[in-house]
């Protein structure tokens, strides 16, 4: 327990010594936006993104076959996250004019492939599968003939 | 079960969300945000213009490393929180013990260091990724503000697991699947088994990295598909600031552009061709940005310390202008040591070329191991003092 309480003081230390950095150094205008900033980014996860990914879950669960829950939620963990993680390149919304090396990729491009890989990986299990059972139909099919 | 309109924690059923599956991911996030705090005090060490203890000149490689370190470990730990904020939300819905004044005093404390944690955690990744691409959206300084939440975010993350480490501690030792520490309606088998999650995760963490970590790893630029930078540019090294944007393209290209060096009343001006004449000579040399990238170059002109020497300037830092009407780094102080160093030059061309104006023409600053920001480009004047 003391080691516990040591941390939190510690934590809390820390916390304070950020808090008044961020405040000392920076007038009320450029400290309103870190709020704007702080606040949206809360929301932004826990309404929006957080929802969308409820809404999705409740969906999947009545709509898709038991087969393909499980390679929908790796796919939905995979590119989901890596997308949210490629959105400001895939916006291209630090582009200049002036500097051409600069978000210098086709990133939609890249992102297809990126999903598409994804997806192939995902599915190549059942099409090993049903490639196994169209075979073996068909010598089911050639033994009865 | 009739899906409710505010749910409770109750209404979430999946056993994915269990502590066994927050506490493995929070402790890699856990690592990741420690890696990027330490890297990141590294960087603003090293972009102090007094530094009690000298920053090294060596390796010439280490601020590349822990930068794109940085980035990488902010990169990676994007997947890993927003699994971790998954597996936890059902907190979220949590009811406070409205009777009980102690308990609502605690689980209030609580809460709000989580609220500081989950807030600053998600500020710190945003910003941070958001500046690698160089998109700012907003009205503060990056730097400082960047800086300060860094601190606030280590500090409640410290807080939550000094909280939590009974808990932590109990199902870390123990079986993944276990559910000693599971709500009550956390039975529901997922569609995906609870090492099918975790892996998942770390997959997904993995590709995150690959595909943006070629902007600093060269190996890994083609398959790099979300890298900030290809790694192509004048002279094959991509460039942070053009020449435009610093609004320095007349006066770098002028012919009465000359290079002062000072220290007391003593002074030298020389033009680019006398440059030129001095002894050249050739360093192999990154240029590292905080936003984590990176390249390596041949870098061909005169050594700092021989231009110091024309002024007979003692030991001492170097304060570096450039032709930059302005900006945070128009004049920057090049430390002792770094002046020192036989590897430090003022650069007139690069892999072979003359300089290219984006790359800093008529000169620039390199030395080894110092942030990007710092090495100078459109170098106008050199004042050493002792």
């Amino acid at each position: 327990m003391r080691t516990r309480l040591a941390l939190i003081g510690l934590g809390t230390l820390v916390g304070v010594y950020g808090a008044w950095l961020l405040l000392s150094r920076q007038d009320f205008d450029q400290l309103r936006s870190v709020a704007v900033w702080f606040v949206a980014g809360v929301l932004l996860h826990d309404v929006l993104l957080s929802g969308v990914v409820i809404a999705l879950g409740l969906v999947g669960s009545r709509l898709l076959p038991m087969s393909l829950r499980r390679p929908a939620t790796i796919a939905l963990i995979v590119i989901g996250t890596v997308t949210v993680a490629a959105v400001p390149v895939l916006g291209r919304f630090g582009a200049r004019a002036d500097n051409a090396t600069l978000l210098d990729r086709n990133y939609i491009v890249g992102w297809v492939v990126f999903a598409v890989l994804v997806l192939g990986a995902l599915a190549l299990p059942w099409f090993r599968g049903w490639f196994r059972g169209s075979f073996r139909s068909h010598l089911n099919r050639r033994d009865k003939a | 079960m009739k899906t409710p309109l505010v749910p409770a924690p109750e209404h979430f059923t999946s056993r994915l969300r269990s502590p066994h599956v927050a506490a493995r991911v929070g402790l890699w996030l856990g690592i990741c945000f420690g890696i990027c705090f330490l890297t990141g005090l590294i960087s603003h060490y090293a972009q102090n213009p007094t530094q009690p203890v000298p920053f090294p000149a060596s390796p010439s490689w280490g601020y590349r490393v822990t930068q794109g370190l940085h980035v990488t470990t902010g990169t990676a730990a994007i997947p890993l929180l927003l699994v971790k904020l998954w597996s936890v939300l059902p907190k979220f819905f949590e009811r406070p013990p409205l009777r009980d004044a102690r308990r609502l005093l605690l689980h209030g404390l609580e809460r709000a260091s989580i609220g500081v944690l989950v807030a600053a955690g998600i500020f710190m990744l945003t910003t941070g990724l958001m500046n690698a691409s160089q998109w700012y959206p907003w009205g503060f300084s990056f730097r400082a503000t960047h800086y300060a939440v860094a601190w606030i975010a280590i500090g409640s993350l410290v807080v939550h697991i000094a909280v939590k480490l009974p808990i932590i501690r109990d199902v870390l030792a123990g079986d993944v699947d276990e559910t000693r520490h599971d709500r009550p309606t956390a039975v529901n088998e997922g569609a995906v088994s609870r090492r099918g999650l975790l892996r998942t995760t770390w997959l997904a963490s993995g590709i995150a990295v690959v595909a943006s970590v070629g902007s600093t790893v060269p190996l890994l630029r083609d398959v790099s598909v979300f890298g900030v930078r290809s790694g192509d540019g004048p002279a094959g090294i991509p460039i942070n600031k053009s020449a435009v944007s610093a609004k320095v393209t007349a006066s770098a290209t002028s012919a009465s552009y000359r290079l002062e060096i000072a220290y007391g009343d003593r002074s030298v001006s020389l033009t680019r061709d006398d440059l030129l004449a001095l002894p050249q000579h050739s360093e192999i040399l990154p240029i590292a940005c905080v936003e984590g990238w990176s390249a390596s170059g041949s870098w061909t002109g005169v050594r700092m310390r021989d231009l110091l020497d024309l002024v007979e300037a003692p030991a001492g830092d170097v304060r570096v202008e450039s032709l930059q009407e302005s900006g945070p780094f128009r004049i920057t102080t090049l430390q002792d040591n770094f002046a020192r160093d036989d590897r430090t030059l003022l650069a007139l061309t690069l892999n072979g070329e003359t300089l290219a104006i984006d790359h800093g023409f008529p000169c620039r600053l390199i030395a080894p191991n110092r942030p990007g920001v710092l090495q100078t480009k459109w170098v106008t004047r050199l004042e050493v003092f002792a």
